[in-house]
């Protein structure tokens, strides 16, 4: 077979250690947060330990206690749980009627809902000042409803609704089965993986939506998880006097110990990344179906 | 009954895409936060150009522009060619899975985990400077380095997962093409110049082209997540992404902050038609992208 010359060898060594160290260097920081999470104490903070000395859950206490932090994850939680299913829906029924080859007007949809949306948009301003004529302001539903509809993701599913054979449904159509009735039994079955795939997607998406909120959310109870994640990184840190009132809360002595004050914003940044790494393998799957190579472009 | 089927996109999409469209308008008028005062031509443009802030930021911008195609975007480029030499598949299985994770973290934990990481007192960074006797370094504090640290947090993020779509397109290339190669008696480093990269030289040029229509925008989630609205970093770190937030969400602005957005898309669709043209000369077909 091939030989390999010294050189090749030599590159071969150094290619695997390079990426040895590009992968310590992906994953050290993520572990070193959730050491913090789990860190008590400010004593061990400067080390290079990436397991906490004085383990404690007391920062995962605080998530769940303190109500200013529990109410934005479980806005986060119900714009999720809320938004990924109706997107999938308007988006997959969508996708049904670009699908139609035949239908008259089709090219209409590809220009209505990609290409003019692509080269001409409001801005900032104008998204702001239709949310508040619509009374969304301040409301959840701002962060849901304006992403509904993605012509990218009707593309995407229309491309794989092209991909399931036209004798599937050509039989049931023959046996007088309603176009809704063959997209239901049918279709919406069969494209389990791109739908999966872009509901795993949406629901991240959704998960870690911050932008929307930062300007249609004013009110701290409504906010998103990653605002109140990003308020407690930059703040809470060096802020004494927060963090005697927040101890006591937990019911422990201030005068006993040096809290590491990272410790909290390490809680609620593993519990934000926690449903991440969990759907992860699965998302995994998809890139290697090649499901994802036309949406990587985003 | 097949065309009610798209109806709730078809709505959606008027409201939320269609009706928002005369809203660029806004730069053209004295718009307030009580609403539409009268028209003013191009006033608010000359108004705009007259403000240093926004040639600080209209600059800043260009520099995070610059950093990008000359770091982040070819950084998935040069992981995808090194994996692909990966010959261990469990190892370059690894390695792909871990560092492809980090792109579906929000910015705001991205963010957080380098403020944490970084921190002069109790950062991870710092305690290796420490060990090894140096000075402690506030880096988040400094504005001279922002676009450098910004430009490392944005390769630790993207890198893993926009190698993904140069990986397929290596896997794309024909393997006679490699045989004949070696036959010749090419180096490995020569297969990669002659038949690797031309072979994915049309995905490079599709996602190149496609990239600058977003090329003035991307920038708010990183620059504001990291730096907080510290203003010791707006030297270098306030761009016109923030620019637009601040004066238009922040302090009501709603002309001025409209005005910047115009320009911005005017810039970039400008980049991307230049850019879709001049893909004719680079594709073999020549053909442009779009």
């Amino acid at each position: 077979m091939l030989k390999r010359s010294l050189g090749e060898k030599i590159f071969n060594i150094f290619n695997l250690l390079g990426m040895l160290i590009f992968t310590v260097i992906i994953v050290v920081p993520v572990l070193f947060v959730f050491r913090n999470s789990f860190e008590l104490s400010e004593t061990s903070t400067a080390t290079l330990r990436l397991w906490p000395e004085q383990f404690s859950l007391v920062f995962y206490g605080m998530v769940i206690k303190d109500e200013s932090v529990y109410r934005p994850l479980m806005n986060s939680v119900f714009v999720t749980i809320v938004g990924t299913p109706l997107t999938l829906l308007v988006n997959a029924l969508g996708a049904y009627t670009m699908s139609k080859r035949e239908l008259p007007g089709k090219n209409f949809f590809a220009y209505y809902m990609v290409i003019i949306p692509m080269l001409i948009g409001g801005g900032t301003i104008p998204g702001f000042l239709l949310i508040r004529a619509l009374g969304m302001i301040d409301t959840l539903w701002a962060i849901i409803i304006p992403g509904l509809a993605s012509g990218w993701n009707m593309t995407l599913i229309r491309n794989y609704y092209w991909s399931i054979p036209n004798e599937l449904t050509e039989s049931a159509r023959i046996d007088g089965a309603s176009e809704m009735t063959i997209f239901v039994k049918i279709i919406l079955p069969l494209s389990k993986p791109v739908l999966s795939a872009l509901g795993l997607l949406t629901g991240i998406g959704l998960w870690n939506t911050f932008y929307a909120a930062m300007i249609y959310i004013r009110t701290p109870s409504k906010w998103t998880f990653p605002v109140k994640i990003r308020e407690t990184v930059v703040k809470n840190e060096g802020n004494d006097k927060l963090w005697e009132e927040m101890m006591i809360a937990a019911g422990l002595d201030p005068s006993e110990l040096l809290i590491n004050q990272a410790g909290l914003g390490g809680a609620m940044m593993v519990v934000s990344m926690l449903p991440i790494l969990i759907v992860y393998p699965f998302l995994q799957k998809y890139f290697a179906g090649g499901i994802m190579v036309g949406s990587v472009k985003g | 009954m097949i065309y009610l089927m798209i109806v709730p996109g078809l709505i959606l999409y008027y409201i939320f895409r269609y009706v928002t469209m005369p809203g660029i308008m806004i730069a053209f008028q004295e718009f307030t936060t009580g609403g539409f005062k009268y028209w003013c031509g191009f006033e608010n443009f000359d108004k705009l150009f007259g403000l240093r802030a926004f040639w600080q930021a209209f600059r800043n911008t260009w520099v995070f522009i610059g950093l990008e195609y000359l770091f982040i975007k070819p950084s998935p480029i040069i992981l995808a060619l090194l994996l692909n030499e990966v010959r261990i598949m469990w190892f370059k299985k690894t390695v792909q899975t871990l560092s492809t994770l980090p792109n579906f973290l929000t910015w705001v934990v991205v963010s957080g985990i380098f403020i944490q990481l970084l921190s002069p007192s109790t950062g991870y960074v710092n305690a290796i400077i420490a060990l090894l006797g140096g000075e402690r370094i506030y880096f988040l504090g400094q504005a001279q380095i922002f676009p450098w640290l910004l430009t490392v947090i944005r390769v630790w993020r993207g890198v893993g997962y926009s190698s993904i779509i140069y990986l397929a397109a290596l896997g794309g290339v024909d393997p006679e093409l490699y045989e004949a190669a070696v036959i010749d008696g090419a180096s490995r480093w020569k297969q990669t110049m002659y038949v690797t990269l031309p072979g994915i030289k049309n995905t490079i040029v599709v996602l190149l082209v496609f990239s600058f229509s977003g090329i003035m925008g991307g920038l708010f989630e990183p620059v504001f997540t990291l730096t907080d609205g510290n203003s010791l970093l707006d030297e270098t770190a306030m761009v016109l992404d923030v620019y637009i937030y601040n004066t238009g969400i922040r302090q009501g602005k709603f002309s001025m902050s409209t005005t910047t957005g115009l320009f911005n898309s005017i810039i970039s669709t400008i980049l991307m038609l230049s850019a879709n043209f001049a893909s004719k000369y680079l594709t073999e077909d020549g053909r442009t992208i779009i």
